[in-house]
Parts: C-alpha cells; structure tokens; sequence
C-alpha cells in the first residue's frame, strides 16, 4: 500500500515539572522504593485475565462475550473444574477452545485429553486447529499410536473404554480432561462413568446442553465426578433436594448456590446471537435417459458387489454415490479399479458401466448449475456463489464448464497449502465469482462475504451438510442465505434429501442443534452413512426402499423430537439458572 | 527492551499492600479473609483515618462502603492505594551494591571455558538515572496501548545503560524491601539534559512496536480511502446513467417540438426546459465529482489519514538516581588444566563494558560466538570450527 507515510506520527512529552520539583523533597525511607513498585503494579494486568486473548487471530474466530466470561468464570472462579452446560449453539466448543488456549499460554497444559462422541472428534480437531491453533491428534489419525505416545488427544470416549486402550488412559495423569456431551456418564453403572470416576486429572471441563436427561440423579452424577463431594452422597443428595415422592425439588435456593460453584449455563435469549434468514430451494431434475441408465448399472453392480464381498463396502458406497455426482467422477474410480487390481471380479461388468459413461454427453446437474450461476451473477454481489461437491474429477469439470462460459472461478480442495488456501479465500473475496469447493472447505473457514451455497451432491453424513452452511451462515452474516440442493430424481440423494434431510428439517437446523441428534442417534449404536447405504443395497423393490427410508426419518425425527424435549425440560429447569420457587 | 509493569496476582496485592500501609504509620491485624486496619488520626494519607475492615478477594461491589473494603488486583481500594504510593516520592536514590552477584557476560556463559573465579575491583563511584516511562500509544483502529519502559543514561557520559536498567527492574520487584538510601544529589540542572537524552533513548527503543502499529493504521486508513474511492465511483456511475437518461429524455422531447402540434409543443419545450436545468444541475455535479476523483480526493484522504495517526504520549513517572561503581574485574577461567586469568571493565550493575575480540580472527566474542578455549589467547567458536 502507498500510503504507509501518509499517516502522521506525534509525539507529546508530557511536562517533568511535578517530577523534576519532587527532587527537593525529602522522602522516608523506601518511599521511592514503594513508589517505583506502584507505578510498575499500575501498569501491569492483573494475573487473573484471559491473557491469551490477544494472541487468536480475529478473522479465524470471532469470541462473545458470554465465552469469554465462561472461560474467564471457568478458569479463575471454579478452579479448573467446571460443567459448561450452555444451551445449544452458544458455541461451548469455544468457550473450551478458549480455556485451552489460556492454559497452553499459562503452560499448564503438557497433557491434555478430549473425549467426545465419534462423530464430532474430528471437528473438534479441526475447530481447535482453525480456531486456536492447538494441535491435537486424533484417534482416527494415521499417526495415532496410543494414550501414552501424545500429549495433546482428540479421542471418542468409547476408544478410550475399549479394551485396548482403557488402561494405557487410565495409567497416566492428565492435566486436562474434557469431556464433551457430558449427559453420556449420567449414569453411573455404566463403563463410561468408570473410566471418567478412574481418570486422574487437575482440571476438567465437562460439556452439554442437558444436564438433566430423565432426573435430577443424572445432575448428581456428572457434577459429582467434577467436584466429587460438592453434593454429598447419593442418599443425602436425594433426601435433602428432592421431596419424598421424587417429583419437586426442595430447598432450591441451596441447590443453585452450589451449582453455582460448579456450572456455568448461558441462555440464548442472553446473547445477542441474532442469525439472518435462511431460504432452502431444493432443485429436483429428470436424468437424461443415458443418466438414468447409468444410475441404474451401477446401482445393481453395487448392490451384487456388496452381496458377494461386504469388504468392499467403502469402495461400493464411494460409486454409489459418484453416480450421482459426476460421470467423470466415476470414471475415475472404476478405470483406478480395472487398471489396479488385475484379479477384479465382475471386471466386465465395471467395463460396461464405462462404456455407459462414455455415451453420455450432457450432464443435467452441470447443465442447470448454470441456471442457478446465471441468476446470482445478475442479482447478487460480485455474483459471489459456493458450489460444493465431494469429489475432485467433479470439481475440475465444473470450473472447466464454468470458465468456458466466461465465469470467474476459484478452486479450494484439500491438496492446497495452508497459505494457498487463504489466498483462494481472499481472490473470491475480492474477484467475486464462482468458488468450486471440496468439503476441505468445511474445517473452519469463514465465508460470511458470500451468501449463496450450492451443494451440486450431498454428502451422505449431516454433519457435513451443516459443515458446509456453517461457512456462510454464522454470526457475522448480515444477509439471508439462500442454500441450493441439486439431486436427479429416483435417485439415492433424492430419498437422502426428501426422506430424511428434509423429516429432520436439516436445512433449517440451527448451529449445534444437529450434533445432539446425531450424538444421541450415535449412543445408540448407528453410523448415519452406514445405515442409508445398507437400506439401499438391502431394498428388494422401489416400494421396499422408500419404505425403509421413511422408518429412518421416523427414527430420525423421534431423536430430534427427544433432543427438543430435553432442551425445553432443562430450559425450564434451569430458567435463568433460577430453579424456580422453592416449595419448602 | 524489558517491559518494566509488574503482573498484579492477589499475593503481590496483598505484599504491596501491607508493607505501604504499615510504611505509613497503620496498623494490620490479620485473621483468614480478613484484615483490620488501623489508621492513626496523624497519617498522611487519603484513605479515612480510623479502622478499617480489608476482604481478601473478589466480591461484589456491594461489600463495599466507608468501613469495608475488597482487596484484589482491581479493587478499587487498591488502585487507590496505588495512585497515592506512586505519587508520594516519584524521585529518589538507589545504590547498586558492589557485592551484588556478579553476572559473568554471555560469550563466557555459552562458551566451552568454566569460571572458577571473579574478583571486582572497583575504581570510580559513578551516577546514573533511571527514568520509568508511561508510553501511551493511541489511533482510532487500535485500543489504546500503554507501555512502562525504563530507561538508564549515565550522568557524567549520558551514555545508554540498558544492563544497568534491567538491573533497576530487577531490584525494585514487590520482594525487595530496602533498596534505596539517601537523598538525591542532583539538581534540576542536572537532570534536564538527562532526562532529554533519556527520552531520546525511549523513543529509539520503542519504535519497533510504533513501526509495527503505525503499519496498522496505514494498512487501515488505506482500506477506508478505497472504500470511500469505491463508493464515489459507484455513484459516479449513477450519476452517469442519470446524465444519459436525462439527455435522451431531452433528445425525444427536441424530436416532439419538431414534429408536434402547438399544444404538444409548448407542453414539451415546457418539460424540455425542466429537464434541461436538471440536466446542467447533474453536469455540474458530476464533473464536480470526477474532478475530486481525478485528483484522488485529498481533502477526504487527508481527513483520513488525520484520524488514524497516531498519538504517542511519553510521560516521565519516576526519576531515580543511581549510584554504581566502576572498575575492573579478574576472571579466572579453567579451560581442561588450563588457568587463565582475564581482566575486564566491570560496573555493578552493568556487567562487563569491553569489547573483547578473539585473538586469532579478531571476530567479537558474543552470546552467538562464545569462549571457545583459553589454551594460547581467548580464542571463538567460530576460530575452532574452521579447524
């Protein structure tokens, strides 16, 4: 920039009269000592604050105020043990970040565990790497080796449990343990509560938005293991606040101070989290006849496939799904295939399939992206539009499509440096146009500049989905989002979208709502991607299909129905942290 | 340069805090959270006379009234205190005592060579000030930032003693008890041009960190030039679509009175004349704006780039005069069997004040290119690597 010495410096010298006429003065004995002590004390910070809080980095998270007086509460007022129990979407994930964050700043942290359900360990990864710059590994890293070879663990609190692993977890002492949807050690027979009450450790956070799944026992359990003793015994606990026929509490007023010790819950109504509208257009197109084909070859391959060989399954659910991507996708995958592995079985038949692929020649998704494209161009700012796909060969085609028709474009995939990354960002900031992503896109980066998101495919696991909308609609977003879903019909993203996104109101969740669905579909043992592919290869007929898809949203849609519940019981529970009137 | 605040914990509240009051004639009696403070009728001081009631720790505000107060980092009992402590002598004396730990210098430190012993010589009193400064840093896009620098300029050579200021900081922390004696020597005279040079010396210190914040509010001002560049163009478009409508409004109308009937016309050249003081109204605001554009908008910029300087407020907050001593000092370095004995300038306070060279490359013994060995002159790291 030219103007680096267009900005002017002045220097004022305040006057040294006072100082220069103290010279005279005659001063007891140490009270020029005690004067240079209290000017330096002036100018210092008092110890107790945040002081890592000027080292993040404000592009890569934006802090409230109701997380940093968590943190700050959490670290300073509750001793390092603290039940972070905000309702959902006020960000617990960094208030924790933050507390982290002091901690490595402060070096108290050499050995730090995170245990969350299976599904969100990543996320976490990502959010502490993009968010706060820790470092964590994860138990589903390559470079993972145990419990004892790192000091910084991600890990889902079933491996830490496991067999394997659960005495290498509980040999060490950890200076950090976090815990996220805490709710999971409410019950105390159960192996997660153990290995939580054996764990040695300094500090602890626990996270969830429920507190109390079923009764106030569940509270007694989870506070207990923070601060064991804060409640007393079971059988005190229970005579002393919950009255003889176990329906109210009593002595309410008691119950709050100590919880006040001990939890932290914030309440969305006290923030000023104020989202923008989100518009969903889900866009439904005819395959051509040569697509439909297509569809059809390599679903019955799929389908055979899986039949004979359920080792295969990673592989035959990437096909099932590239299908409905791209052809060139596909292609890839299978010519990697034939040409990789000379003892392939059903060799003719992927043959086949790329005989199929070469027949076709307009690809209908590609055709009326273009639509979509066309319309932000003329109506919205810098014609800035997100277009999603999961895979690369899909990615390339379209930017190739999309700048032959004369369109800026701008690639993001997993492959680019960390820098490069950013200056993609700032290119689509500052050109506008089309940016072609990966869901490399997903770990957090922000892209509330743009406002229209397309997703050409659908990834098969909602949380991605939601990865996905969270770049453009977060706080800071000051327009509505307008998110396109593109799906060819009688295909499997169609079910995926009409059957199940749409019964769970995806599209319209709010930030962090979704982790509680999905975390309580995960505590009953189900994989989301896992149970669509299995419905489908299963299905006998079309009728069988849809029918099987439907039970799934009705499964669904009673998991989210029960994470309302709960959310809304313990909002009452909880109001303003105010157990309401006492009635003893 | 050392930032020379002091991070405020509550046990460090607590040390300053007894030791100023009972500095001043009160007296203390302690029990757990509790103190009971006695103010005699005779302190000079702006907290009441009489008892007092301190609470250890954070509290809410409420616990607060004439009787009984909060002490903690940020109570506003101890800012009070603390206002008033640094107030009452903000000049005084200091010694540096010769016996004071003897600091060997880096290049001997990093070095391969061991010192079995170090004998101080001193030959010359000498004086110093030692100058804490408030540096206040303000611009529009940054908080404000306050630094507490100490600086050290020799009286008689006015030469930096940044070793000597380090010193300084080190030996008036909250632990130290009796530091200074005496009263100053110096006179106004005297210090003027010290604390002249002494500014000078700050403010060389502390530009790296003016640099690095006056790029900020350049990199900021720019941004908000562009913006405003941007928006006028933007309206310049506008202005321009305007313009060119009007004007083929004007070229129809022109075409109606050639070819209308006399009511049309006289409607038209009516409407014709409208449209055309618009028309000159528009034009003159718009080459108005492309002129300004044209010339890059230097009032505007100049309004900018005006708010986001940088005001740099340097305060002198205390002056302490500091005697220390020069001489010489003997190093008996062992290298394996061999003794070696080297003599250095020295000054309490201020460490070794040569230069020392290595005796086969003349290169200078530092932190980075430390005492290699003693065998056959001071030789480097650097002399023995090349080996």
């Amino acid at each position: 920039m030219s103007g680096y010495d267009l900005v002017d410096i002045e220097v004022t010298h305040e006057s040294a009269d006072d100082l220069l006429d103290s010279l005279s003065e005659d001063g007891t004995d140490g009270s020029h000592l005690q004067s240079i002590q209290a000017v330096r004390l002036q100018a210092g910070q008092p110890d107790s604050e945040l002081r890592s809080l000027k080292e993040l980095d404000e592009n890569a998270v934006k802090l409230l105020e109701h997380q940093v007086d968590a943190a700050y509460r959490a670290l300073f007022e509750m001793d390092g043990k603290a039940l972070l129990a905000d309702e959902v979407g006020l960000g617990k994930t960094i208030e924790v970040g933050m507390i982290l964050k002091e901690m490595h700043f402060r070096e108290t942290d050499e050995s730090v565990l995170i245990l969350t359900p299976a599904q969100l360990a990543k996320q976490w990864q990502a959010e502490l790497r993009e968010k706060f710059g820790l470092d964590f590994v994860c138990n589903y890293d390559d470079e993972f080796e145990d419990f004892d070879a790192h000091n910084y663990i991600i890990a889902s609190i079933d491996t830490a449990k496991s067999e394997r692993h659960r005495q290498t977890v509980l040999d060490r002492d950890w200076d950090v343990l976090v815990l996220d949807e805490a709710h999971y050690v409410k019950n105390e027979e159960t192996d997660r509560y153990d290995l939580i009450d054996r764990l040695s450790y300094n500090y602890a956070f626990f996270l969830t938005a429920t507190p109390i799944q079923n009764e106030l026992t569940d509270l007694y359990n989870v506070v207990s293991l923070l601060r064991p003793g804060l409640f007393g015994t079971r059988d005190v606990f229970h005579h002393y606040f919950v009255n003889s026929n176990q329906e109210t509490l009593v002595n309410r007023d008691e119950l709050q101070d100590r919880l006040n010790k001990v939890m932290i819950r914030n309440r969305r109504e006290d923030t000023d989290i104020d989202f923008t509208d989100r518009t969903i257009d889900t866009r439904t197109f005819d395959p051509t006849p040569k697509e439909r084909e297509l569809y059809q070859a390599v679903s019955d391959y799929v389908k055979g496939a899986y039949s004979q060989d359920q080792g295969q399954k990673l592989v035959l659910m990437l096909l099932q799904k590239e299908v409905v991507s791209s052809p060139v996708a596909l292609k890839k995958t299978i010519e990697k295939r034939l040409y990789d592995q000379s003892e392939l079985t059903h060799a003719d038949e992927l043959e086949s399939i790329l005989d199929l692929i070469d027949e076709i020649d307009t690809v209908t998704k590609q055709e009326r992206l273009l639509d979509i494209v066309e319309e932000a161009r003329d109506n919205v700012e810098m014609g800035r539009v997100i277009v999603f796909t999961q895979f690369r060969a899909t990615q390339q085609q379209i930017l190739d499509r999309l700048a032959s028709e004369g369109y800026t474009v701008h690639a993001f995939h997993g492959g680019h440096s960390s820098s490069e990354k950013e200056q993609i960002v700032e290119d689509f900031e500052e050109e506008g146009g089309i940016l072609v992503s990966t869901d490399a896109m997903s770990e957090g980066r922000n892209l509330q500049f743009c406002n229209i998101l397309v997703n050409l495919d659908l990834p098969w696991n909602p949380m991605r989905v939601e990865q996905r909308i969270g770049r453009v609609h977060r706080i800071g977003q000051k327009r509505d989002v307008f998110i396109f879903n593109m799906a060819l019909k009688d295909t499997v993203e169609e079910y995926v979208l009409e059957r199940l996104y749409h019964k769970i109101d995806l599209f319209q969740q709010s930030v962090g709502e979704l982790s509680s669905i999905l975390s309580r579909l995960e505590e009953s043992g189900t994989s989301f991607e896992d149970e669509i592919f299995e419905r489908l290869v299963a299905a006998d007929s079309e009728v069988d299909l849809e029918n099987d898809f439907d039970a799934m949203a009705v499964d669904l849609q009673e998991q989210r129905e029960l994470a309302d519940k709960l959310e809304e019981f313990n909002s009452g529970v909880f109001e303003g942290f105010d157990l309401g009137e006492s009635d003893d | 340069m050392t930032d020379a605040s002091i991070s405020v914990t509550q046990s460090v509240v607590e040390q300053f805090t007894e030791r100023y009051l009972r500095s001043i004639g009160c007296s203390i009696e302690r029990s757990d959270d509790r103190w009971l403070v006695s103010v005699p009728d005779d302190t000079d001081t702006e907290i009441t006379h009489g008892r007092h009631t301190l609470i250890r720790g954070e509290g809410t505000p409420d616990d607060d009234d004439d009787r009984t107060k909060r002490l903690h980092p940020e109570s506003a009992f101890f800012q009070q205190l603390l206002r008033e402590a640094g107030e009452r002598s903000p000049s005084g004396k200091l010694s540096i005592e010769s016996e004071s730990d003897i600091e060997s210098p880096e290049w001997i430190q990093n070095g391969a060579v061991e010192v079995q012993s170090a004998q101080f010589t001193p030959y010359y009193d000498r004086t110093a000030i030692v100058v804490l400064f408030r540096v206040g840093i303000e611009t529009v896009s940054e908080y404000q930032q306050e630094l507490l620098r100490a600086v050290a300029v020799d009286t008689r050579s006015e030469e930096s003693l940044p070793k000597l200021a380090e010193t300084f900081l080190d030996t008036t922390t909250v632990e130290s008890e009796t530091a200074t004696s005496g009263t100053v020597q110096l006179t106004k005279t005297d210090v003027r041009p010290l604390l002249e040079t002494a500014r000078e010396l700050l403010l060389e210190s502390v530009q790296g960190q003016l640099d690095d914040i006056h790029r900020e509010a350049s990199r900021a001002a720019d941004s908000e030039v562009e913006e405003y560049r941007q928006m006028q163009q933007q309206r310049i478009q506008e202005l321009q679509e305007e313009h060119s409508n009007l004007s083929s409004k004007i070229n129809d109308l022109s075409e109606k009175i050639n070819t209308g009937d006399e009511d049309s016309r006289v409607q038209a050249l009516r409407e014709r004349k409208e449209l055309k003081s618009e028309y000159e109204e528009l034009d003159e605001t718009l080459n108005e704006l492309q002129e300004r554009r044209d010339s890059g908008f230097p009032n505007r910029q100049r309004e900018i780039r005006e708010r986001h300087s940088l005001d740099v407020q340097v305060t002198p907050l205390t002056l302490t005069e500091v005697e220390y001593e020069r001489g010489e000092i003997d190093f008996e370095l062992i290298d394996g069997s061999i003794h070696q004995t080297v003599t250095l300038g020295y000054g309490s306070g201020i460490g070794v004040s040569d230069t020392v060279r290595c005796s086969s490359c003349e290169r200078e013994l530092t932190e980075r290119n430390p005492l290699q060995t003693v065998s056959d002159g001071l030789k480097c790291q650097s002399c023995i690597k090349e080996r």
